[in-house]
């Protein structure tokens, strides 16, 4: 993970960031096969520790849980 | 047993070191339609969405990173290989484009926060008013924070922009993405303008004690993988 210029608030870990950084990006973009994504948050509550800003990962798996639940 | 796809590259024959994937299964190449794709094999229908795999996809993905610019499929594409063969066949043109418009380039990520003033969270000074006229003054506020707010992720932007505009080749940005954030950005950053880029943006980062930047990269280009889905019908998603 490289994160050379990171800019941490006093409020932030660097862990948490580097991972929420990681989620954001294998979570919200990349190819789709339509249809083949298939992942399950039952674990989702360790990228909440300490990270209330930054929360677009986490909006964007309950979006795809709620749509998969929908159709 | 299905596969699970990291990502897509052009010119990978073999890798170079054996690395593990999700649940730690082997991952390998599978060569088709003139594009190499790294999966490995998994044994189950749902991907779970732990730190782990999370990690294991994003370091499978950036093990090819020095060599190549890879395509990421997004985390949890398991597909047999027959589907996958079927979507490379069907979407190549496409494919080979997106290769060459990321070709020698990595991501670099930039999140804007930015503080409100002290006086622009400030409750209406006259707290003797009724609730009628209390919830309307709410509304007021809040509908005219919005506007302000809307207006100055805009500015914001627009001068981001005009910070890195000679070192990048091309930007995906989305103003306002959630409630703290200003704005989210990823730049498309050729191999060797990263330095010149990164003097840039600290440049950019400094001229502005207003805001807080979270900068984060290289990173594989996720933010310039999507393809639209144009076949949808074939795949079965309406």
């Amino acid at each position: 993970m490289s994160f050379d210029q990171l800019i941490v608030t006093e409020e932030w870990e660097e862990t948490d960031l580097s991972l929420l950084e990681t989620l954001d990006h294998v979570l919200n973009r990349g190819l789709v096969i339509a249809g083949e994504i298939t992942i399950s948050v039952a674990d989702i509550d360790l990228i909440f520790v300490g990270l209330n800003v930054l929360v677009s990962s986490i909006e964007t798996a309950h979006e795809v849980l709620r749509k998969r639940q929908t159709e | 047993m299905k596969l699970y796809a990291y990502c897509l590259a052009d010119d990978i024959d073999v890798l170079e070191e054996p690395s593990s994937g999700i649940s730690g299964a082997p991952v390998r190449l599978l060569k088709t339609e003139g594009f190499s794709v790294l999966v490995s094999d998994l044994d189950a229908d749902v991907v779970q969405v732990t730190r782990e795999n999370a990690l294991a996809h994003a370091a499978v993905v950036r093990s090819i990173l020095d060599r190549t610019t890879p395509l990421p499929f997004r985390f949890g594409t398991l597909v047999t290989e027959q589907q996958l063969v079927n979507y490379l066949s069907a979407r190549k043109p496409a494919l080979e484009t997106k290769l060459a418009e990321v070709r020698g380039c990595v991501e670099m990520s930039v999140k804007i926060i930015r503080e409100p003033a002290a006086h622009e969270s400030e409750p209406d000074e006259n707290i003797n008013q009724g609730a009628g006229t209390s919830f309307l003054a709410q509304k007021r506020r809040e509908i005219l924070g919005g506007e302000q707010s809307a207006a100055q992720a805009t500015t914001i932007s627009t001068w981001l922009h005009e910070q890195i505009s000679s070192r990048i080749r091309a930007e995906q940005v989305t103003l306002r993405p959630t409630e703290k954030l200003v704005l989210a950005a990823a730049h498309l950053v050729e191999r060797a303008k990263v330095k010149k880029y990164r003097e840039n943006m600290a440049e950019a980062c400094q001229s502005r004690p207003d805001l807080h930047f979270l900068l984060s990269g290289p990173w594989p280009p996720y933010s310039f993988a999507n393809i639209e889905l144009e076949f949808k019908t074939q795949f079965g998603v309406s």
